[in-house]
């Protein structure tokens, strides 16, 4: 699991996934393999659990971690800017004012920063993501990560049916232009940057979509307690995944009551336990469950998160060799 | 005699295209109509947000915009208004 290039963490809220998520990051980069931290949750938390000032661009944590919070209203903007910029000298100078204010009220549409994030998110899997040896990302609850994983399905959909039209109007224009020769100038040419356009943009998000579907470089891992809600949760958005041809990995089981404790108190809450481990066998059973015990302390900070990370995947035995010490050559120093 | 073939030829061709244009001209306008129709369902399908109908690729397109705004302002003069509709572009 910890092999592929792309991990995502996923569940209900409030299950634990930043702090299982960060975890994971701080052991991989323990185990020096250059990792990036990604938070794509608008809430932002992984810089409180850090103890570390983090924004939208990656910043050193610590040793070969890196870590960054996306922030959809930034992006949104950035985005905007950008076309702008792009478009300024495609538009005939008296359009300029009109364009920019379409623009503007596109902006401010519902679907706005959803899409400005999923940009960037892409942008993150193919290009920012290709300068780290791993790429953990801390997924916003459920039902957004559902929706951002699954609009590149959606979209080149959509868009594949706007090039047929497109197509469809460059031939019937190329017809216009031989039957009546000079009179149809205006008739699109075969070199369109409009279908150019719709094609590059359909191209991306099928790579997004492979990237996304590919078990040999990304896993997905949910985050799940013994308790009723999330396990329902989960078990639903594994579905989802699943049909979305998403590769999950396994579910990690946190805060499970540890063996060693006793008491009538305690007693109780396993046994109240036992029932909703059952219940995640049998409902999740199919994939590789791991457990988390639940700790006296909640782990904040570099140092007691990365312990919490080797102890969770050593206790599986997952925890990755270190990539330059076992593959020895090429850009590997002595340390 | 030369110019006796220049013009037999002159009239010809003038023969020709009348006997084209009325074969032709009924054709060619079904083509240009045709052409007509497929932009203006293009601009539907891409740009249906101007007409208040949600699009969801609406934000992916913004980069197509200028050229949107030329074939806007196209139709809403084909379509006999003067200026733009309400709502839409503001090209006119």
């Amino acid at each position: 699991m910890l092999s592929r290039r792309l991990l995502f963490f996923g569940g209900k809220g409030g299950v634990g996934k930043t702090t299982l998520a960060s975890a994971t990051a701080l052991t991989l980069a323990d185990q020096r393999f250059r990792t990036l931290l990604v938070s794509t949750d608008p809430a932002h938390s992984t810089s409180d659990i850090l103890r570390a000032d983090l924004g939208p661009e990656p910043r050193h944590v610590v040793a070969d971690c890196w870590a960054m919070e996306l922030d959809p209203e930034r992006e949104a903007d950035r985005y905007i800017a950008d076309v702008k910029g792009r478009i300024a000298e495609s538009v005939a100078p008296r359009l300029v004012a009109e364009v920019e204010r379409q623009i503007d009220i596109a902006r401010a549409s519902p679907g706005a920063t959803e899409a400005a994030l999923f940009e960037r998110f892409t942008r993150v899997l193919e290009e920012e993501g290709r300068e780290f040896d791993r790429v953990v990302f801390d997924t916003a609850p459920t039902g957004q990560t559902l929706q951002l994983l699954s609009l590149p399905e959606q979209m080149s959909a959509w868009i594949t049916g706007l090039i047929g039209r497109r197509r469809k109007l460059t031939a019937a224009g190329r017809m216009w232009r031989n039957v009546a020769g000079a009179a149809a100038e205006e008739a699109a040419s075969s070199d369109d940057p409009v279908l150019h356009a719709l094609e590059e943009r359909r191209a991306r998000f099928l790579r997004a979509r492979g990237v996304l579907m590919d078990a040999g470089q990304t896993a997905f891992v949910f985050v799940v307690l013994p308790e009723r809600l999330p396990i329902w949760e989960t078990e639903r958005a594994v579905q989802a995944l699943g049909k979305h041809g998403i590769p999950v990995a396994g579910i990690l089981v946190n805060q499970v009551l540890p063996d060693d404790l006793s008491g009538d108190f305690v007693d109780r809450r396993k046994a109240r336990e036992a029932v909703y481990l059952a219940q995640i066998q049998e409902q999740l059973g199919s994939w590789p469950l791991w457990r988390v015990p639940l700790r006296e302390e909640d782990p904040v900070g570099t140092d007691a998160l990365r312990k919490l990370g080797c102890s969770i995947w050593d206790a599986y035995g997952m925890l990755p060799k270190a990539p330059y010490e076992t593959n020895g050559g090429g850009t590997e120093s002595s340390g | 005699m030369g110019r006796l073939r220049e013009a037999l030829r002159g009239r010809l061709r003038s023969a020709r295209e009348i006997y084209e244009g009325m074969y032709v001209a009924p054709y060619r306008a079904e083509i240009h109509r045709e052409y007509l129709r497929q932009r203006d369902l293009f601009l539907l399908a891409g740009f249906s947000d101007l007409l208040g109908v949600p699009n969801p690729t609406q934000f992916y397109l913004l980069e197509l915009y200028p050229e949107l705004i030329e074939s806007f302002h196209e139709w809403h003069l084909r379509m006999g208004m003067e200026t733009a509709p309400e709502g839409g572009f503001r090209c006119c």
